[in-house]
């Protein structure tokens, strides 16, 4: 079987956007994203746990009793956490003290379960690996496009480089975190709408010159 | 006739007289006296504010219906006051001494984000003054909270001779020191000397407006006295029953303000007479209560609190259809 990357990606960054389209991670979402460099940092954790969890759980697919499969899961899941954790504790401590309760959280996250019983439970290593890595970067890039629009507006600031001092209160808080997050989602589906829109014309248009010829 | 489109509107089906338009104008005449004692206490920033929210509103909302396709033509027939109503509201629940950009972006919130996204007038959620206030004060809180400019009758002819309080507000010195204000109860009606938002302060001016509205049978002028009162009796009771705080329980802060002209909204009231009295007298309680326990003015946040408990109330509370008997429930069956 030919694995279709190309569509591993489209599907994790556009069409099934685990942030925008799926709205899983609701709450690292929402908590995390009052700074762009949050975003990156969870994203990363997520990436790195997604992609290793993943391939695990593909190898591991014809073993697992299919009772039993949502614990073991969680216990493959649960051990990739806690090597991210003593790693960025040991190596990136700014980063590790800013996710806070969230990293451990990733255990419970729905985007790496629910990758693992849609996706990886039934597909090979490979393609589970590049589902991982792009789930994780369509999760990592709405979180930094998030927080980089709260952080600019809530605190004027990007990345932590403050650009001036106006700054609206209500983006830094968590009201302010519903309300991103809804314009968001509407925003993605507008343009992923007006994309779907333009490739049908197109495809119409190919078909009728098809049909002239 | 098959291109003919029908335009639906949600019942009652009834043919009166008088429209949303004729309805918001009154209001806006009853904002008025509020609006002049603001400008004639707080100086001509005051004007500013008021005009700059006022504006902002309603251009918000002719941009995005323009940016919906809508004709100019249509929007100007279409046009129904709503806007300016909120606009003004939005000017009187703020201080002087906020800097000119809060009203614009408090207006646009109100209109764009509460009214137009929900569809428009009469389909928000909630009050989108009310909402507009409280953008406002989370998004700037250190400069609508602090920096409390006391007015003087003489500051619009004597040009800017204002003083900035030390930010001991009323309220301040009623819930957060426990003490009585140092302003007699007659300062605190007719806001000489006393430091808040723009349209606040004058109390005369607002029940002027509130009688007016009264008189012209746009407000039922028992609800806004069920929550004035029932929030000067709760706080009464809180402070140990005496009643000494509940003059300047009422007077201070915008509780008028609030329970005249923003919780009396249509949209977001229950519809049913019973639901109304749970609504204002709940709205009453929920006001003293958390004005005590935090030492802030918490009305904006309490009507909008409340506002989000209407549909609720209106799911309990239904009027008894006229001739209907109550099914006897049989036993065993």
């Amino acid at each position: 079987m030919k694995t279709n990357f190309k569509k591993i990606a489209k599907d994790g960054i556009l069409t099934n956007n685990p942030t925008l389209k799926l709205v899983l991670g609701t709450c690292p979402t929402l908590a995390l994203t009052t700074m762009a460099m949050n975003g990156i940092g969870m994203g990363a954790a997520v990436t790195f746990v997604l992609i290793c969890s993943n391939v695990l759980i593909s190898l591991l697919r014809k073993i697992i009793p299919n009772q039993v499969r949502i614990p073991a899961f969680v216990l493959i899941i649960a051990t990739f956490v806690t090597i991210v954790r003593l790693l960025l504790d040991k190596l990136l401590p700014d980063i590790y003290e800013s996710l806070g309760l969230y990293l451990p959280l990733i255990v419970v996250n729905c985007i790496i379960l629910a990758r693992a019983e849609s996706f990886a439970s039934k597909n090979p290593i490979l393609a589970s690996a590049a589902d991982g890595l792009f789930m994780g970067l369509g999760f990592t890039l709405a979180l930094t496009l998030m927080g980089a629009v709260r952080e600019l507006l809530g605190s004027g600031a990007i990345f932590g480089v403050k650009l001036w001092d106006f700054q609206i209160g209500f983006f830094a808080q968590s009201a302010g975190a519903f309300f991103t997050y809804g314009i968001f989602i509407a925003l993605f589906a507008l343009i992923s709408n007006l994309i779907e829109k333009k490739k049908k014309q197109k495809t119409l248009a190919v078909n009728e010159i098809g049909a002239e010829v | 006739m098959a291109d003919k489109i029908y335009k639906f509107s949600s019942s009652p089906h009834v043919r009166a007289p008088r429209t949303t338009r004729q309805i918001m104008i009154h209001v806006c005449i009853a904002l008025m006296p509020a609006c002049i004692m603001g400008v004639v206490l707080f100086g001509l920033k005051a004007l500013l504010l008021l005009v700059l929210s006022l504006v902002s509103a309603i251009l918000s909302e002719v941009v995005y219906l323009l940016i919906a396709k809508q004709k100019l033509n249509d929007i100007i027939k279409g046009f129904d006051f709503t806007s300016c109503v909120t606009g003004l509201l939005i000017g009187l629940s703020i201080g002087v001494q906020t800097p000119w950009y809060v009203p614009i972006l408090a207006s646009m919130f109100a209109i764009i984000v509460v009214k137009m996204i929900f569809g428009g007038t009469g389909k928000n959620l909630v009050n989108p003054a009310v909402t507009g206030r409280v953008f406002a004060f989370m998004s700037f809180t250190s400069v609508m909270a602090s920096g409390w400019i006391a007015p003087t009758i003489g500051s619009l002819v004597g040009g800017v001779t204002l003083n900035p309080t030390t930010g001991a507000t009323t309220l301040t010195d009623i819930f957060t020191n426990g003490t009585l204000p140092t302003l007699s109860n007659l300062d605190l009606f007719l806001g000489t000397g006393l430091s808040g938002c723009i349209g606040e302060t004058c109390k005369l001016a607002l029940i002027i407006g509130g009688i007016y509205l009264a008189v012209m049978g746009i407000i039922n002028i028992g609800y806004p006295i069920i929550y004035i009162a029932v929030a000067g009796l709760f706080t009464v009771a809180l402070n140990g029953f005496n009643f000494a705080y509940f003059l300047p329980s009422i007077l201070s802060g915008g509780l008028i303000l609030g329970a005249i002209f923003m919780a009396t909204d249509y949209t977001t009231t229950p519809n049913t007479t019973l639901g109304n009295v749970i609504y204002f007298v709940a709205l009453g309680l929920v006001t003293a209560g958390l004005r005590q326990a935090t030492g802030i003015e918490v009305v904006s946040f309490v009507i909008l609190l409340m506002n989000l408990f209407v549909p609720l109330i209106d799911k309990f509370v239904i009027n008894k259809p006229f001739g209907y008997k109550k099914v006897k429930k049989v036993k065993g069956a």
